[in-house]
């Protein structure tokens, strides 16, 4: 495939967006709580070493999208849903950590189980 | 991957600078960089996911120390390197060629 005028509008606006338009169920609602799985893959993953086991929770489900780890690899879309997570920043920092200050991080269905 | 890329929380890399007035690309040659992402990503046919994991594997103290569209040429290059559009040899020609004041 050869790259045409009209193609490039959308792809630099984008940056080849990985919105994958395919029904898949959410494993969680706005407002659950979730924790990060202990997630160390040697390959590709889009999740932020530092949320690992922390506890969080859902502020907004984006919708589905190719999931990051698979499809770097040839290994297929896995579509799945993305969320906004709200992470405390105690939770993430410990107690020298400004009370009040949270953080939202995009995080993929499958780096999360229910708390 | 743990790699170097992973810099969320990290300490001692000092304050972001912003610069006042930054242009949208601060050589001739980033602005040929970021065209590269439309024309090799259609007919080398990579994902986006694919192009952040060749970033990732740039050995860390250069990865630290190279700018952000030096970031992408090398992904660039490995996307194209794994497909056979070019070979190891013809690039390092070229780079030597450019080197030396050729073109």
């Amino acid at each position: 495939m050869l790259l045409t005028p009209d193609i490039v509008p959308g792809l630099v606006a984008t940056g080849a967006s990985a919105r994958v338009a395919v029904e898949v169920a959410p494993s969680f609602a706005v407002g659950d709580a979730v924790r990060v799985l202990n997630h160390n893959p040697q390959t590709h993953t889009r999740l932020p070493g530092y949320l690992r086991g922390k506890l969080g929770t859902i502020e907004k489900d984006y919708g589905v999208f190719a999931f990051p780890d698979t499809h770097a690899h040839g290994l297929g879309e896995k579509p799945q849903h993305c969320y906004s997570v709200r992470f405390s920043a105690r939770e993430l920092w410990g107690p020298g950590a400004p009370e009040r200050d949270t953080l939202r991080v995009d995080v993929f269905d499958d780096y999360m189980e229910p708390s | 991957m743990n790699g170097i890329h992973d810099l969320g929380g990290m300490h001692g890399l000092g304050p972001v600078v912003t610069e006042a007035n930054e242009p949208v690309f601060h050589e001739p040659w980033e602005g040929r960089a970021f065209a590269l992402f439309a024309s090799t990503f259609v007919f080398a046919g990579y994902t986006v996911d694919e192009f952040r994991h060749a970033i990732e594997k740039i050995p860390p103290a250069h990865y630290l120390e190279s700018s952000y569209y030096e970031h992408w040429m090398f992904a660039f290059e490995e996307a194209l390197l794994k497909r056979g559009f070019v070979t190891r040899e013809e690039l390092d020609a070229r780079v030597a060629l450019l080197k030396s004041g050729g073109h």
